[in-house]
């Protein structure tokens, strides 16, 4: 081609040795000098990454409470006492020590002295009353638990370092909550107070704890930074980590391969058994294994027929295909749990063997009961959670094979909290975990089974029984281990009998860590989180 | 028409053509023959959880997903769903557009401006958020998704159709015949429409590969058809968890949206070439 | 002057665009299921609460005097309040545009500096080897997923090899900056350790944003070196005096310019839409995320808010590039 080549040349005569060669060459000047500097390793001065998998959309300890944000109450923050250890037990904290008085309404904190906040502040009991008042004002977080034993203004400042909490009625569980209530401080939230929203605004990106560390930056598209904080009233050891850093990372992969590479310290404890098993064999990764005590299980809609027909949902009680879940799907790194209580706390009936997946026990379950199932049912997971998507599908196939038909919804968490508020709006089954808040059989069966939980994400089973409510009323009031032992007992039995939910496995707790760390001190309620122990070992 | 027998044997000599219209026959076999083809049908629901993860071999030719269903069997099966979401998106976007781009170009005025302005407005934010939001808000289901796709795609074809009947307008054959009173309805039918039929068709074939493409997107992020429908983009999330060692699962459902896609653009070219060979301004090729 | 008369007339239609592009997402917006007030009111309110927080979010008013106030604050720069975060949409989208911005320009960079001159040495060199691989790539480039590239690559050179980092910006928190771009406020820092981790984030994500635009750019480059050389290449045999470079660069750089600049809006539009699905699957923090995470969670303002900005800058982009075209080619004007 005569013409082709003329073009083409005069068109590389120009081009030759020109300003494109060396535009090229820059970029590759740069390009190297981007890898080699990225290959360069890290800063001098100690710092843990931990790679979380929901996002910290607040800083403010009083607005959730949930475990996915522990983090920043248990770094920034302190309270009365504090869940440590497993199994876990309650260690004075902010308060050396409480009384209580004979009728059990009263409890008397003594705050110890010379404990300050980040600004240098002393805590005094009015934080303490500040604190409780927040929370209860603002409604939030575990306000809902709080709320039904302690009535606004009802708590008194005795002396400096003396608070009393009085309550509406004796509860067994109020020691066991009391670590929810953070201590802030109240001196700076009330000149930051906009409207009477208690600081709110305000405290969503910043920070008036009292905590280990202190927050340095935060973004809420990123995660939190955190320094430590040397005037931490709890004395410090030789070693420490210098910088805490909580990221969001939303993807099971990102997260494991990050730990595989050394870009993250640690990371959530609770994923899929194949990547339990990347991470055991990664050199650099060592695995924390713990007993925990976190279900997960379907909700069922007890209210909406045809689910209020006992036999309809014992039916679909034998249509989840447990063992492939658990040991299949799940790789064995769950118990089954067949009572919504942990098998390994007190509580569980041990005689109780739950159901198993049996196809025709479930379809003659469906022949005796009285309502028919003539519409597809509703099952819930949700969204970015993959094991709830996949629990969904094993039920759904189940249920189909029963003769069930079904339709798959989901929702992310809190709309799926939303919907859990009323019967009318909530799915007809809804798969999820109930954690540790607090190490109390109530924490699960009594506020999912209560029928005055109704409106809370627990209690999305929507359940009513008289004589379950009163057993549960009867071990929220006694203090006696063994009276309300027998009473949780006994109410298990009821539940697991009118099969008002599908209860799943218990988990385990595999908790990847960098190998070179010391002193992880893991609870199930704050799933290790708590760093102020945690040192690298050389 | 002599017109037809021209066309296919014009694009019979072209050969990336002739390789589209193959994937395309292909894609459509596939799906038509699934039950046929597939060599464990029963899969599209059924869970085996032992058998999970497993490579490709001689039982799975594809290996098996995260349930232990064969990923080739499903493969197929979501040819389905795909030709379905297709055809009815640019179909229903072919019928919305087509009308809005004929009465903007046929009326002047402010009936015309109207149309032409909406249709910007829905041109003005990527298709793609777009279609995102609409499938949010009416809820992840096979036909929201299809709705959503519909709504989002029916401005390219009013551009199009507005521009020829513009063009066709100032034809002398069109004055004169309005001008002997025939009504705009008989106009257009019998007069605008046939010759508009190339750009149209052309904008189908191409259109086709953009749905499929925004379809599996949606998919993807969730908004498509619920668990256990085997679509082709959802596939690909679920996939995610198991890569690296899984990763025939990932890339199996990627390739077949790849080579559908790709048969339908080639098509698409081809018939452009050969159709309306003056659309030069948006690089058609020149080789013999 | 036709050019003024053109500018005036799309200048007038851009304040009603963009009023009905607001209209139509604020009622798709709108018709949620969840009801989000409620979400915001906490675990724990009463309904008696929920409405006190609807009435002061204005919520409980008719949907005309909502968005008639919404407008009226939109042109205060008052963009309204996210739902979720509490923070200012303004806000919240300021701190995600750059983000988005500098993986777009980047991708765009790419996408010109190959895509162009593989364009025109693909002309030049027609129905070589060289040529047919160009145009396979071509081809495939608008076949593939950008969702799917983006995990293959992540799969391949991250995964596998090692080579780049698996997703988001930046390993750990940004340099302290003032554009917010990290290639600049890095390097203006002296920050030379964030600079290479920054661009070693942006190789993947860019890569598989480009990937379309360059087949794209490809596509009409060649196409159009290929018109001039046909065209005019009698006209150089014919030409007297003038050394032939300097004809063929005249008239190769013009129409490989003018095919970018028709483009760029098209460019634009693709690499807009690619941003979302691409920022997703690499957990990019731009306003990508924030849009399909803000539709995800039916907080309405964040996505008004998205659509605001995404839809302004569309069309300016769009009036620009009309403009710009008149100037350099008065014969591609679409009227």
């Amino acid at each position: 081609m005569k013409h082709g080549q003329a073009w083409r040349a005069s068109f590389l005569g120009r081009r030759a040795g020109g300003a494109a060669g060396r535009a090229l060459a820059a970029v590759a000047v740069l390009l190297a000098a981007a890898l080699t500097v990225v290959a360069v390793p890290a800063q001098a001065q100690t710092r843990f990454v931990f790679a979380n998998e929901s996002p910290y959309d607040t800083m403010d300890p009083h607005a959730a409470f949930d475990v996915g944000r522990v983090a920043v109450r248990l770094n920034l923050y302190d309270g009365l006492y504090r869940w440590l250890d497993n199994p876990p037990a309650l260690q004075p904290w902010l308060a050396e020590s409480h009384t209580v008085s004979a009728d059990g309404l009263t409890y008397t904190f003594k705050l110890r002295r010379g404990a300050k906040f980040h600004d240098g502040t002393e805590i005094t009991a009015d934080d303490v009353r500040y604190s409780i008042e927040r929370i209860l004002a603002l409604k939030k977080g575990a306000a809902s638990l709080l709320g039904t034993m302690v009535a606004p203004g009802s708590t008194k400042v005795v002396d400096r370092h003396t608070v009393q909490f009085s309550l509406t009625k004796p509860s067994a569980i109020f020691l066991a909550v009391v670590p929810e209530v953070h201590v802030v401080n109240s001196a700076l939230l009330k000149k930051q107070e906009k409207e009477g929203d208690w600081g709110a605004a305000w405290l969503t990106s910043n920070d008036a704890g009292s905590g280990s560390y202190l927050l340095s930056r935060y973004d809420p598209a990123i995660g939190f930074i955190a320094k430590r904080f040397p005037g931490h009233f709890m004395a410090w050891g030789p070693k420490y980590i210098d910088e805490i850093e909580f990221r969001h990372v939303k993807e099971d992969n990102t997260r494991v391969l990050g730990m595989i590479k050394g870009d993250y310290q640690g990371t959530g404890g609770y994923l899929p058994a194949d990547q339990v098993k990347r991470l055991r064999e990664a050199p650099n990764v060592k695995m924390v294994e713990q007993e925990s005590m976190r279900i997960m299980m379907f909700q069922i809609n007890n209210q909406r027929a045809p689910l209020n027909d006992v036999n309809v949902r014992r039916a679909i009680s034998y249509a989840f295909d447990y063992d492939g879940f658990n040991k299949e799907i799940l790789g064995g790194s769950v118990e089954r749990n067949p009572v919504p209580i942990p098998n390994n706390l007190w509580g569980v009936p041990r005689d109780v063997k739950g159901y198993t997946y049996d196809l025709d026990k479930a379809k003659q379950e469906l022949a005796r009961a009285k309502t028919k199932v003539d519409r597809p049912l509703t099952v819930g997971y949700l969204t970015g959670f993959s094991q709830t998507e996949q629990a969904a599908t094993v039920m759904a196939n189940g249920l189909r094979k029963a003769g069930i038909e079904t339709k798959i919804v989901s929702e992310l968490w809190p709309a799926m909290v939303e919907r859990m508020k009323k019967p009318e709006t909530s799915p007809d089954l809804v798969v999820y975990w109930i954690s540790t808040y607090y190490a109390d059989p109530n924490n699960w069966i009594g506020e999912m089974f209560h029928s005055g939980q109704w409106g809370t994400f627990k209690a999305s089973s929507f359940y009513k029984n008289a004589k379950v409510d009163e057993l549960l009323d009867v071990a929220l009031k006694s203090t006696d281990r063994k009276v309300r032992e027998k009473a949780y007992q006994d109410a298990a039995r009821i539940v697991v009998d009118e099969a008002a939910g599908v209860w799943i496995y218990n988990t385990k707790y595999f908790g990847p860590w960098a190998k070179t760390l010391e002193g992880i001190r893991f609870s199930p309620i704050g799933n290790g989180q708590e760093m102020r122990w945690v040192h690298y070992a050389k | 028409m002599s017109g037809l027998g021209f066309v296919l044997a014009r694009l019979a000599r072209d050969r990336s053509a002739l390789i589209g219209l193959v994937l395309i026959l292909a894609l459509v076999a596939c799906a038509v023959f699934a039950p046929l083809l597939a060599t464990h049908p029963e899969d599209v629901l059924e869970l085996h959880p032992a058998e999970r993860l497993k490579p490709p071999g001689p039982e799975h030719w594809l290996g098996t997903d995260r349930m232990g269903s064969d990923i080739y069997s499903r493969l197929l099966f979501g040819a389905r769903i795909t030709i379905l979401i297709g055809l009815i998106a640019v179909g229903a976007s072919l019928l919305v557009g087509v009308l809005a781009g004929l009465v903007a170009g046929y009326y002047h005025g402010w009936l015309s401006d109207l149309v032409m302005r909406v249709s910007d407005i829905f041109l003005a934010v990527p298709q793609v958020v777009l279609a995102i939001a609409i499938a949010q808000t009416l809820g992840p289901s096979l036909p929201n998704v299809i709705l959503a796709l519909s709504a989002t795609y029916w401005p390219w074809f009013a551009r199009v159709v507005y521009a020829e009947t513009r063009a066709l307008q100032k034809e002398v054959f069109v004055e004169s015949t309005a001008a002997l009173g025939a009504s705009p309805w008989r106009l257009v039918v019998l007069h605008v429409l046939p010759n508009i039929a190339s750009p149209i068709i052309v904008r189908a074939s191409i259109g086709m590969g953009f749905t499929i493409l925004t379809a599996a997107a949606l998919g993807f992020l969730g908004l498509g058809p619920p668990p256990p429908t085997p679509e082709w983009g959802r596939t690909i999330a679920e996939a995610r968890e198991f890569l690296p060692d899984a990763w025939w699962y990932a890339a199996a459902p990627g390739l077949a949206i790849f080579l559908t896609v790709m048969g339908f653009n080639l098509l698409g070219d081809g018939l452009r070439d050969v159709l309306d060979p003056r659309i030069r301004r948006s690089g058609g090729r020149h080789d013999a | 002057m036709r050019l003024l008369a053109l500018v005036l007339r799309r200048l007038a239609w851009f304040v009603p665009t963009l009023v009905g592009l607001l209209a139509v997402t604020f009622v798709v917006s709108r018709v949620v299921p969840a009801d989000p007030v409620a979400l915001v009111a906490g675990d724990t309110a009463t309904p008696a609460q929920v409405e006190a927080l609807r009435r002061q979010l204005g919520l409980d008013r008719s949907l005309p005097v909502q968005f008639v106030t919404y407008v009226g604050g939109l042109l205060r720069g008052d963009m309204g309040t996210s739902l979720f975060t509490t923070r200012p949409i303004a806000e919240d989208l300021a701190s995600r545009l750059p983000a988005t911005i500098e993986l777009t320009l980047v991708a765009m960079v790419v996408s010109v500096a190959v895509g162009i001159p593989l364009g025109v040495v693909s002309a030049l060199w027609r129905n070589s080897v060289l040529d047919h691989v160009v145009r396979v790539v071509t081809v495939s480039g608008l076949a593939i997923a950008s969702f799917w590239l983006g995990i293959m690559l992540q799969l391949l050179f991250a995964m596998r090899l090692g080579w780049a980092p698996l997703n988001g910006r930046l390993r750990g928190f940004p340099p302290q900056g003032v554009t917010g771009l990290f290639l600049i406020d890095a390097p203006l820092a002296g920050d030379w350790a964030a600079f290479g981790n920054a661009l070693a984030h942006l190789a993947l994500p860019a890569a598989t944003l480009a990937f379309p635009a360059l087949a794209t750019l490809v596509r009409f480059t060649r196409a159009g070196v290929l018109d001039v050389m046909q065209s005019n290449f009698v006209l150089y045999e014919r030409a007297m005096g003038l050394p032939p470079s300097v004809i063929v660069w005249k008239y190769i750089l013009r129409s490989a310019l003018t095919s970018t600049v028709t483009q760029i809006g098209l460019l634009f539009g693709i690499l807009l839409a690619g941003a979302v699905v691409t920022e997703t699957v690499f957990d990019w923090p731009g306003i990508g995320t924030y849009a399909v995470n803000s539709i995800i969670r039916s907080d309405y303002n964040g996505v008004m808010g998205f659509t605001v900005w995404a839809g302004a800058i569309f069309i300016v982009v769009n009036l620009v590039v009309d403009i710009a075209l008149t100037f350099i080619d008065p014969r591609e004007r679409v009227t």
